[in-house]
């Protein structure tokens, strides 16, 4: 990997169309303005994580995965349904025909 | 009341209010924007979320709190504009917002996302998928770290 030491306000080419600027500097975290062309899509790398993590999810659950992980929460069960007396937490749902 | 067809359920009918809106999808499923949430008591506290326009795409969450009850939310500006949240303050969990884990089922055990759970908002039924980069949450939570036996 090229790694480059930049100050604020400093800029990056890549190629000829894509522009990176140091916008700000601060104390944990850098402000980084992008110039691209419109086609790329610029995202910031746990967008795209957490659509491959979406697209595992997606994948429906072996039965028997489900039942085991239903088991193992029969106590927070519990636990959940007076938290939501207490709340009374609104939640509507489905109804299974 | 519409009916819709799903994969998993057969035909479930729900009540349009029901409805969450993802006005920019989920990401890896941009274009799907509605989902249903079913529960039933047997699978509770699990929480399915079912695409109105896929009907195989059906996700399985938890509500975060059952996971981890410490969990604490917060929104980037552009989630909060997507729930239209005006408050000044972070919505909180149970009054304000719902916030769902989704969860994954790996060959080592289910994974809950912790990075970047689906928050809905309770008042309009709008809802984000917030990616909190820095919580520090997983992606990958590991639901049930140490398999304890079930009976001694």
């Amino acid at each position: 990997m090229l790694m480059m030491s930049r100050r604020q306000g400093e800029i990056i080419l890549i190629g000829d169309e894509i522009e990176i600027v140091i916008a700000h500097i601060g104390r944990s975290r850098v402000k980084v303005g992008i110039r691209a062309p419109r086609q790329l899509a610029v995202i910031a790398h746990e967008m795209k994580l957490v659509g491959e993590e979406n697209r595992a999810a997606a994948q429906p659950p072996p039965a028997d995965a489900l039942k085991a992980l239903l088991i193992q929460l029969q106590p927070a069960a519990h636990t959940l349904r007076s938290q939501a007396d207490e709340s009374s937490v609104r939640q509507d749902a489905g109804t299974k025909n | 009341m519409p009916v819709l067809e799903t994969a998993s359920f057969g035909n479930i009918s729900f009540t349009p209010e029901s409805v969450f809106e993802f006005p920019r999808g989920l990401p890896g499923f941009e274009d799907r924007r509605q989902f249903v949430p079913v529960q039933n008591p047997q699978t509770a506290p699990v929480v399915f979320l079912q695409s109105l326009e896929e009907p195989s795409l059906c996700f399985v969450t938890l509500p975060v709190l059952v996971i981890d009850p410490q969990y604490r939310l917060r929104l980037t500006d552009p989630d909060l504009e997507v729930l239209s949240w005006q408050a000044e303050r972070q919505p909180r969990i149970g009054q304000d917002v719902l916030c769902l884990a989704v969860l994954s089922f790996q060959k080592s055990g289910p994974t809950a996302n912790l990075l970047a759970p689906v928050v809905v908002d309770l008042n309009n039924h709008r809802a984000v998928q917030a990616v909190a980069a820095e919580s520090g949450y997983s992606l990958q939570q590991p639901l049930f770290p140490q398999e304890a036996p079930l009976c001694s």
